[in-house]
Formats: structure tokens, C-alpha cells, sequence
């Protein structure tokens, strides 16, 4: 278990194990799949002081062994999305963490809201990747200025080993190491080039990295987030110095990890024993996870081109 | 919505390009409305990443038939994920005796299970194919159907009858032929009907789903009222009419 305490509150995670930012939806979207209470803490979808619309044009383009997503961010603005999901939230089996975007002054604006009401364990600040340390400290503090909650910074990728200690000074409680990075590809359904955010198994390796970098050289706990999609990689992150982790696209590709990733950390923080065997520290959960995969890969395919009838 | 494996029975070929396969299905995805399909999953490894939408083309108790392109390779015996029902069933109106199913540029088996519940109920049905939909095998259609071939939607001679013919359009055009398509379906409508009723001409949007829940907020349609609804969830038909076309048009983005 990791405790997250601020001036008046602790974001209890039990297990350390949290629904990330985009990928779980804005409550219990999932409910109808998962059992949420197996998360430590659920992070909403990305929200704004004012409403924003979805994305034009193509928003999912899929790349080698993950997924390109441009979604604009939509939402209805902090206000809306709280009467609309304040039931939700006060309801919810696990603590909910509201991840917020904008201007320091907008979430400044919704941290203040934010810290007037009872659903919310947590906010997530996400730090956007143009912002130099000097802005991100500007920002962590004009939160942090106006809430007692939980805060959590979650930086982006290629800026994190800059940023890392200026969201520390600037009053985080736990940094999220990392957002997911922005790349650009080509849409072979529309022709144009799409610029999004990057999902995949490939990120975990860039992630831990920095998770390693860091842990080290900062007091405040690390939440790592990329890549995860197996109990492993979970154990990995602990290892590279993580607290916790957040899990995003695996929830979309394969639901059924979400229980074997939580039922593998049982609640308790793991650690890698010296000379341990793989087998020694699976857990029934995991069990299952390697009876899906001997279902056989089909072959490749025979048929070169493809002829749409 | 329910996660379980299916089992691949039968794997038939229906054309060069098309094959069937019959999938013995989990009690939980055994009902299904003309519209709905799965997300399925068919290797262990992340390559394709995402789930691939397989549409159901009949329904024979606990098995279910979806149709896929012949390049891939399934084999009986083999296990399938399916995440599924996505979607609502299509809302085809108790009253509606004569219906029009438009399909541009793509398979029309998204209107198959609507198509044989509409049958069952002594419906008329027409289908038009236009663009690359007009290479779809005839044969794999129920001979009650009347089919008319168009190479592009300027080439259907029968849209002004056809529209007022029917007590009911669903149209559906893969993305990012959708919105346009929609917008000039609309049009034609507008012109044969002057003020088309709710209800009436619906579109089919299928964007890519990756969670096929209403968490990810990818296969948003933007609607007249200001909101965005999630076709995974809300669609994949839309009442056009309730629909931004203008909005949904294609248009560069970046992130």
C-alpha cells in the first residue's frame, strides 16, 4: 500500500494500483467489466475548467504493437462534469482522483472547486509537454495554493528528468512518471497525418528508465505509468523505484490483466526476492493469464493483397 | 457487455474476399440486435493492438456467424475474446413496412442481422450498393432482398423513388467516407421529402473503438445539441438529423 497524505487528506492506495488518466473513462465505465474496487484508485479522464469538444477528423490510428489516440480531451468543463458525476464519484468502490488540464489559473480555478467537495481523493495535474521547469513549478503551486487534496503531477515523457524536481518544489505529493508521448502518423483510412498521444507495450521500457533516473534523486513518491500490461511489469516498475502504477491501454486491449496485474500484488507492496523463481511469486490470478496464452497465434496470412470482397 | 471466449466451429469461404465463421458463443453474447457486434481478439500477443470489430451476420442459437476478410486465417477449434454486445440494436420503428439500407464503399454485413429480423417481420427491404460495395456476392444476401448496384452515389438513378419509397433509411460508409456520404444522403432526402421526420434516416458510424465502453472517448460524434455522443455506446446508428455533419467532417488534426 502507498499513502499519499497531504495537509488534510491521504489517498490510501490499496493496492498500489491506479486506472490512469484517458483510458478508464470519467467514473464506473468499466463497472459493467472489471471489478473496480481490485484498483487502488481510479483517475478520471481528463478534465478542464471550460467544456471542449472531441477532436475533428480521424482520432485512432494504429501503429506496431500499440495505438495512436487524439481525442481533444472533450469534456464538459469542471462544473458540468461534477453535477454530472458527483453520484457517480461519491458511490464509486474506489478512491477517484480527478485529473485536471489547462492554464495554472484554470487549475488553480478547479482546485479550488475541487477542494470544496467531499467525492474527490485526489488531483492529478497533467503537466503539458511544452511548460519549461520554471512554468511547472508556477503551476503545481497555484494548486497547491488552493487545495489541501492529494496532489499528484503527472509529467510528460521527454520532459520528466527536467521537470521532475520543479513540480517536487512546486508542491506535488507523488509525481506520475509518465504521460503518454505525443507522436505523429500517418492515417491509412484518411490519408492525413495525425498527431496524438502514443499507447502501447513499447512505452514501458522509456518509462522505467526514468523511473529509475528519478526515484533516487527525489523524496517524494514515484507512480510509474507506461506499458504496464502484466503483473511483471508491474514488479518491474517497483524494482526500477516506482510507489505505484497506473495502467491505461491494457484495459481496452485485454480487461481480464486488470485482475491478474491486482490480484498478483494482493494488496501488498512486492518486492523482488534474490534468487526467487518466476513460479514461486505467481499468483492464482496469473495462473489463468498463462492458460490465454497457449491459444495459438493464427498463421500468417496466405493472401498477399487485400481484396475487399 | 461481457468478456468471454468463443470458439471458431466452421470457417467457410463465401467469396474471394469474404469467409464466414461460426462461432459457438457464452450464453451472455448469445443476444444480439441487428447493429450490435463484438471486439474480439484473437492472438495473445499485442499485434494488432487493438480489438478488431467483427460484425455478426446471423444468429442460430448458441451459434453466431461473422463475417471477416478472406486474408485472414482462422481455423476451426481455434479460441476467440470477445468483448461485446458494443452498441445498440439498429432502431428499426414497429411500423416500418418498407426499408432502405444504403451501404457506400464497404461490406454491408453491419445491416445483415437487421436485415433478416426485418425480413421475418414481412418488411420489404431494398439495398443499395454503392462504390466498392457493389462487389459484394449476391449470394451471400437473402434472395428476398432487392438489390441495386450504383458506382457512386450520383450513379443510383433510383434515389428519388427509393427515398420516397421507404418508411425508413439506414445508411452506413466506413470512415472517412461517412460524414460526406451522410451529408449528401441527407440532401437527397431533403429534396424528396422537404422535412424528413426524427426517426426516419439514420447513419452508421464506425470509427475505430479501442474500448468500446464510452471510457476512451475516440469514436466521439458530435451531435446538433452541442454534445458529443459515443458511438460504441450511443450509436453506431445516428438519427441524421440529430447529427453535426458539418462537424464530423474530416478535417487535419493534431494532438
Amino acid at each position: 500500500m502507498l499513502e499519499i497524505t497531504a495537509g488534510k487528506s491521504t489517498l490510501h492506495l490499496n493496492p498500489p494500483l491506479m486506472g490512469a488518466a484517458g483510458a478508464f473513462g470519467f467514473a464506473g465505465e468499466y463497472a459493467k467489466l472489471i471489478d473496480l474496487k481490485l484498483l487502488g484508485a481510479l483517475v478520471t479522464n481528463p478534465i478542464s475548467l471550460k467544456p471542449r469538444r472531441a477532436a475533428n477528423g480521424s482520432r485512432v490510428v494504429p501503429i506496431d504493437s500499440g495505438v495512436l489516440i487524439h481525442t481533444g480531451l472533450p469534456n464538459g468543463g469542471i462544473y458540468k462534469m461534477h453535477r454530472q458525476y458527483a453520484a457517480k464519484w461519491r458511490a464509486s468502490p474506489t478512491p477517484i482522483v480527478i485529473h485536471l488540464f489547462g492554464t495554472a489559473d484554470d487549475m488553480a480555478e478547479c482546485a479550488t472547486f475541487l477542494e470544496q467537495q467531499d467525492q474527490i481523493s485526489g488531483i492529478e495535474l497533467g503537466i503539458h509537454d511544452t511548460l519549461t521547469a520554471r512554468e511547472t513549478r508556477t503551476v503545481v503551486g497555484a494548486v497547491r495554493a488552493r487545495t489541501q487534496l492529494p496532489l499528484l503531477a503527472k509529467l510528460p515523457l521527454y520532459q520528466a528528468a527536467n521537470l521532475a524536481a520543479a513540480a517536487a518544489d512546486g508542491g506535488a505529493d507523488a509525481l506520475v512518471i509518465a504521460a503518454p508521448p505525443r507522436g505523429t502518423t500517418r492515417d491509412p483510412l484518411s490519408g492525413q497525418l495525425v498527431g496524438g498521444r502514443l499507447y502501447g507495450t513499447w512505452l514501458k521500457p522509456l518509462a522505467m528508465r526514468l523511473v529509475g533516473q528519478l526515484a533516487p534523486r527525489l523524496s517524494l513518491p514515484i507512480i510509474g505509468c507506461g506499458g504496464v500490461h502484466h503483473p511483471d511489469d508491474v514488479r518491474d516498475f517497483f524494482e526500477a523505484g516506482g510507489r505505484a502504477v497506473q495502467i491505461d491501454s491494457v484495459v481496452w486491449t485485454r480487461p481480464e490483466m486488470v485482475a491478474a496485474i491486482a490480484g498478483a500484488l494482493g494488496g501488498t507492496e512486492l518486492t523482488r526476492m534474490a534468487g526467487a523463481l518466476a513460479d514461486e511469486w505467481r499468483t492464482a490470478g496469473e495462473a489463468a493469464e498463462r492458460r490465454t496464452t497457449l491459444i495459438p497465434a493464427p498463421p500468417p496470412p496466405i493472401i498477399p493483397s487485400p481484396p475487399e470482397f | 457487455m461481457h468478456q468471454a471466449q468463443a470458439i471458431i466451429e466452421r470457417v467457410r469461404r463465401v467469396s474471394a474476399g469474404i469467409q464466414r465463421l461460426e462461432l459457438a458463443v457464452d450464453k451472455a453474447h448469445r443476444t444480439l440486435g441487428g447493429g450490435q457486434f463484438f471486439l474480439a481478439r484473437v492472438a495473445a500477443a499485442y499485434d494488432p493492438y487493438l480489438r478488431e470489430a467483427w460484425l455478426p451476420v446471423e444468429q442460430r442459437g448458441a451459434v453466431i456467424v461473422v463475417e471477416r476478410p478472406a486474408r485472414h486465417v482462422y481455423m476451426p477449434n481455434q479460441v476467440v475474446d470477445l468483448l461485446g454486445p458494443i452498441g445498440k440494436p439498429f432502431p428499426l420503428r414497429e411500423t416500418t413496412r418498407t426499408l432502405l439500407l444504403l451501404a457506400y464503399e464497404a461490406t454491408p454485413a453491419i445491416f445483415l442481422l437487421l436485415l433478416h429480423t426485418a425480413l421475418a417481420r414481412g418488411t420489404a427491404v431494398a439495398l443499395v450498393l454503392i462504390g466498392q460495395a457493389g462487389h459484394y456476392p449476391l449470394a451471400a444476401l437473402p434472395q428476398a432482398v432487392e438489390v441495386t448496384r450504383a458506382a457512386d452515389h450520383a450513379a443510383w438513378a433510383e434515389r428519388g423513388q427509393q427515398i420516397l419509397w421507404a418508411d425508413q433509411i439506414f445508411a452506413a460508409a466506413p470512415p472517412p467516407y461517412d460524414a460526406p456520404a451522410y451529408w449528401r444522403l441527407l440532401e437527397e432526402v431533403r429534396a424528396v421529402r422537404q422535412l424528413p421526420a426524427a426517426e426516419y434516416v439514420y447513419g452508421v458510424f464506425q470509427p475505430p473503438m479501442p474500448c468500446g465502453i464510452g471510457a476512451c472517448q475516440a469514436c466521439l460524434v458530435r451531435l446538433q445539441s452541442g454534445e458529443d455522443a459515443p458511438a460504441c455506446t450511443e450509436g453506431m446508428a445516428f438519427d441524421l438529423l440529430s447529427v453535426n455533419l458539418l462537424q464530423n467532417l474530416p478535417s487535419s488534426t493534431e494532438g
